[in-house]
């Protein structure tokens, strides 16, 4: 532990040199960054129609507030050059389209590309922002922003993305939550936290992932295999969680956040301020945090005892940009302590059965914010230093180097309360070059190596042995795009080499004293292998176009599914590992229809097929464990081939200008071929319609602005594709279909010069006891019943 | 500025590369420790009036998992009257440590639970009480009346806040669940 501090210090050295060496040559004033001798940027840029992605001949680009005006030529381009650093407002107009318009601080030669609406699509007032294009991928992705992420404050990051089709969480109780794809999670998905691969104890299903969603400013989920670009793993998908860049123009501005949520009476106060020095327009940074505090979930009849949670995050970025290089650094600090629910306290199966013919969960509980034992403490850090260098007028060299660092301890209820019965550390080091060539005709890529170093340690009862793992990858990735097609091609290789340390396990070694009864074991493991995708997007026409990928990837075993050996707290199961696994891999097929930006009727259907060889999956044993406290479920480690086949269907409707229908629906099945039947723990199928009434201006000088009410009723069935002999799989039958109504609204409140932005939600509004089959507590609890949620955002500018 | 530029960001990469690809931690894993592992029960069953004192006992020394535990079941005269007293140990530490003290001490919150199968010609009461006057079950009175063989469930519940005059063996969390083979002659 403490020599990595030296080599961090070492790093963070290396990593001030170009900082101080470039502020040496540009000298210590503004005046000087604008001199005459810094004026050779060249602003250039392709304007296309936004669904043909035909370019537009004529269009004008107009630098406002300056006498330069280009016209689009032949090949839909537009250039300004000689323009000196500074800020200008880029304004795009063509006949039949709307305008879009893009204010800036440029301090390097820049491609600001810019896709056009027609006209007549603008129904609704929503905001078009002239960013600069989204590469549309060829798999099917969703994406969370702007005010649809901030009606989701107060949730978890799983609750946040269950908005999007194909995705729903599975739980551990109230408030543990992970995000599923496709009907797959943990290990089968990659969460990408701010560029850096999330690595922490994915495993366990009780491990939600350990960042705080208001650092995000944009969610976007890749759904299928996409291990090409983010390494070995990504079988399910890929969750990306990107603050907002650092700002770009001279200016200091700060946003304060609350919210407040009535099931566990949750408190949240979340703060950002961040600046670009007019005085030192390469310097930009930003600092934010965030408190959280819960107390015991409310079900429509009871608390939940023990349930409380409270959070302290922080984050803080600085970053020096030039014209031709930059420089960042970022550090954030996740930390929650979290109580476990009281009545998922089983010890043996007698216990579980008990718990299930309870109508209540025992012991009854009152209202508190206190955490009693047993509870969870668990602090994540990243640290994240990137440069890059820009290699010609259109590519980029990026250098990125992470450290991670993830803390989980597990205070139980009995014994010595003072320590952890269980504490794990594991750290991460990652590394990655990547190099977005410049434009090759019509060619776009990229090509990559990363590297990454884990080690994982632990403290107290034995679940997963200490480990190290070397991974090395190399990558690379294309893009061509002309007229109505786009094609995409990527490949990547990927090594990886493990060695876990433990001691010998069926002998009396608990006592610590090495012998020969106590030999230490060190058995290593290497797997490679290579990850593929191939995907295209055709148009049809201005409003329909088809995708479709086929992508493989694969993912090596985990160290807890290779070795894992003891009793799962809390599920009465005994969890052997399997030391002979080997790779798990996946074949994914997907096609995505999308018809959009028409007047009243837009939607997209998904159809997906992801065959996975050697899939990794834990059956139970015939015969239980027998310790001293009695009966365990024993479950062990196994692989089949098996099958993942899906649909997610959305589609909106505008009835008329103000109100707006929409509807949502995700269906997998997933099979165990080898065994010929379904697995188990799938999503159950979801079905969610809504109705939305929004009204732009309301109130005497239009106080209230960007006003709406929205109702929705959300159904999930039963999960009735579940293999014969269910019982010997699982306590319990999955639970009865549900249905939820939830209302959300919201309004821009204009208080002077002052924005206030407010939002309600309510969700359970008919308060409704039901269990969910994705919940590990199922068993023990109903789900959390009403909730109501105010949250309040209030923008600064300085 | 390319100067200073080039070979800085070349240290940079260097470095980083460096940093991870020279990580290797030699550190050997730390000896598990079970925060309250019991490994033991022991019965001590001493008759009254006279005759051999009986030793039943349930051993697991490696914990959950690993080598079988070894079981001895206990032979009781028919129609005796048996003073027992039941112990939890860690015997995986030197010296055993005896955990029935901590279970004494929050005995509000623990109950030993006793169930002779049917057909076993065994009757068990509690002879102790805990600070709320309800039983605890460390020690015991037991009565055996004709020959018979059977099995007897010994139960150590932990019944924090759900301890009370109704609570029963299927209320808490398990701590100890064995059965021992009994033989009345």
């Amino acid at each position: 532990m403490r020599k990595y501090i030296n080599y961090l210090v070492l790093l963070l050295l290396c990593a001030c040199v170009p900082l101080a060496s470039a502020y040496a040559q540009s000298g210590p004033t503004a005046a000087e960054t604008v001199s005459e001798k810094d004026c050779g940027i060249t602003l250039s840029g392709t304007v296309t129609d936004h669904e043909r992605r035909s370019v537009l001949i004529g269009a004008t680009v107009v630098l406002e507030g300056t006498p330069h005006t280009s016209v689009t030529d032949a090949n839909g381009h537009y250039h300004f050059h000689d323009l000196c650093p500074g800020t200008y407002k880029l304004v795009v107009s063509y006949l039949g389209y709307t305008s879009e318009r893009l204010e800036k601080f440029f301090r390097a030669p820049e491609v600001v590309n810019f896709r056009l609406h027609p006209d007549a699509l603008l129904l609704r007032s929503v905001e078009v922002r002239a960013a600069r294009q989204r590469e549309q991928p060829t798999q099917a992705s969703s994406h969370l922003s702007g005010r649809e992420l901030a009606q989701t404050q107060g949730q978890s990051l799983a609750q946040a993305l269950e908005r999007m089709t194909g995705l729903s969480s599975i739980q551990t109780g109230p408030s543990i939550a992970k995000p599923v794809i496709h009907g797959m999670h943990s290990n089968r998905i990659l969460v990408m936290n701010n560029g850096v691969r999330h690595e922490a104890q994915q495993w366990g299903s009780e491990h939600a992932p350990e960042i705080d969603p208001f650092v995000a400013s944009e969610l976007t989920v890749v759904k299928g295999a996409a291990g090409v670009r983010y390494g070995a793993d990504a079988i399910g998908g890929v969750i990306l969680v990107e603050p907002k860049p650092l700002r770009d123009s001279a200016g200091t501005s700060a946003v304060l956040n609350l919210v407040g949520v009535s099931h566990n009476r949750q408190g949240v106060v979340s703060g950002m301020v961040e600046s670009n020095p007019a005085a030192v327009p390469s310097l930009s940074w930003r600092l934010q945090g965030t408190l959280k505090q819960a107390g015991n979930s409310k079900t429509p009849d009871y608390y939940l005892d023990n349930t409380g949670y409270r959070e302290q995050n922080f984050s803080a970025a600085a970053g020096w940009t030039r014209e031709k290089y930059g420089v960042d650094a970022y550090f954030s600090r996740f930390h929650t302590k979290l109580g476990v629910f009281s009545g998922s306290h089983v010890g043996n199966l007698t216990d579980i059965r008990n718990a299930l013919q309870r109508e209540r969960p025992e012991p009854e509980a009152d209202f508190t914010y206190a955490i009693g034992v047993p509870y969870q403490n668990v602090t994540h850090d990243l640290l994240k230093l990137h440069a890059f260098y820009r290699t010609g007028p259109s590519g980029k060299l990026h250098l990125t180097y992470a450290r991670q660092f993830n803390q989980r301890e597990e205070y139980d209820a009995h014994g010595d309360r003072s320590r952890p019965g269980l504490r794990f550390e594991i750290e991460t080091h990652h590394t990655e070059a990547l190099w977005e060539h410049p434009l090759i005709g019509n060619l776009k890529g990229s090509l990559g190596a990363s590297y990454q170093y884990q080690f994982n340690r632990f403290e107290g009862r034995f679940f997963v042995p200490f480990y190290e793992s070397h991974t090395g990858g190399l990558f690379w990735i294309e893009r061509w795009e002309k007229n109505q097609w786009h094609l995409e091609a990527g490949l990547r290789y990927d090594y990886r080499h493990l060695q876990a340390r433990m001691y010998r396990k069926d002998t009396p070694q608990r006592t610590g004293q090495a012998g020969p009864d106590n030999e230490l074991l060190t058995p290593t493991h290497t797997f490679q292998n290579l990850s593929g995708t191939l995907g295209a997007i055709y148009d049809f026409g201005p409003h329909l176009n088809l995708a479709f990928n086929a992508a493989t990837a694969w993912r090596s075993p985990t160290t807890s599914e290779l070795y894992s050996n003891g009793i799962h707290h809390g599920t009465g199961t005994y969890e052997y590992g399997n030391a002979n696994l080997g790779v798990e891999r996946a074949y994914n097929f997907m096609a995505t229809l999308a018809y959009v930006q028409n007047k009243r009727l837009n939607g997209e259907i998904s159809v997906y097929r992801n065959y996975i060889d050697n899939y990794i999956y834990q059956e139970p044993d015939t015969v239980p464990t027998l310790t001293i406290r009695g009966a365990f479920l024993t479950a062990r480690q196994k692989q089949a081939n098996a099958t993942f086949t899906g649909v997610d269907v959305s589609a909106s409707y505008q009835l008329t200008e103000h109100l707006a229908f929409a509807t949502k629906a995700s269906l997998v099945r997933a099979y165990n071929r080898s065994a010929d039947e379904y697995l188990i723990w799938i999503p159950t199928d979801r079905y969610e319609n809504s109705l939305r009434y929004t009204l732009d201006k309301l109130g005497a000088q239009g106080t209230f602005a960007q006003n709406f009410i929205q109702l929705s009723g959300l159904a999930v069935a039963r999960q009735r594709h579940i293999p014969d002999n269910y019982l010997a799989r699982d306590y319990a039958m999955p639970p009865a279909s549900y249905f939820l109504l939830n209302a959300e609204a919201g309004t821009t409140l204009q208080l002077g010069k002052q924005q206030v932005e407010i939002g309600l939600i309510g969700r359970n509004l008919l308060n409704k006891a039901y269990r969910d089959y994705l919940n590990r507590f199922r068993y023990y609890a109903d789900e959390v019943g009403r909730s109501i949620t105010l949250r309040v955002s209030i923008p600064l500018h300085f | 500025m390319k100067l200073f530029l080039k070979p800085s960001l070349a240290i940079l990469f260097a470095a980083t590369v460096f940093t991870t690809s020279s990580c290797s931690n030699d550190e050997d894993p730390l000896p598990e420790n079970e925060e309250e592992l019991i490994t033991t029960l022991k019965l001590t069953m001493v008759p009254q009036g006279g005759g051999t004192t009986v030793t039943a006992s349930y051993r697991d020394l490696d914990g959950d998992g690993g080598a079988n535990p070894v079981i001895t079941g206990a032979q009781l005269a028919a129609n005796k009257t048996y003073e027992v007293t039941v112990q939890v140990l860690d015997e995986s530490k030197s010296p055993a440590e005896d955990i029935t003290a901590e279970v004494q001490e929050e005995g509000h919150e623990h109950q030993f639970f006793y169930v002779p199968s049917p057909g076993l010609n065994l009757t068990v009461t509690s002879t102790d009480k805990d600070s709320n006057n309800l039983p605890i079950g460390i020690t015991t009175r037991m009565m055996t009346t004709s020959s018979s063989t059977g099995t007897l469930q010994v139960v150590l519940k932990h019944q924090p806040g759900l301890k009370n005059a109704t609570s029963t063996i299927n209320t808490g969390e398990t701590d100890v669940e064995v059965t021992f083979p009994v033989q009345i002659q």
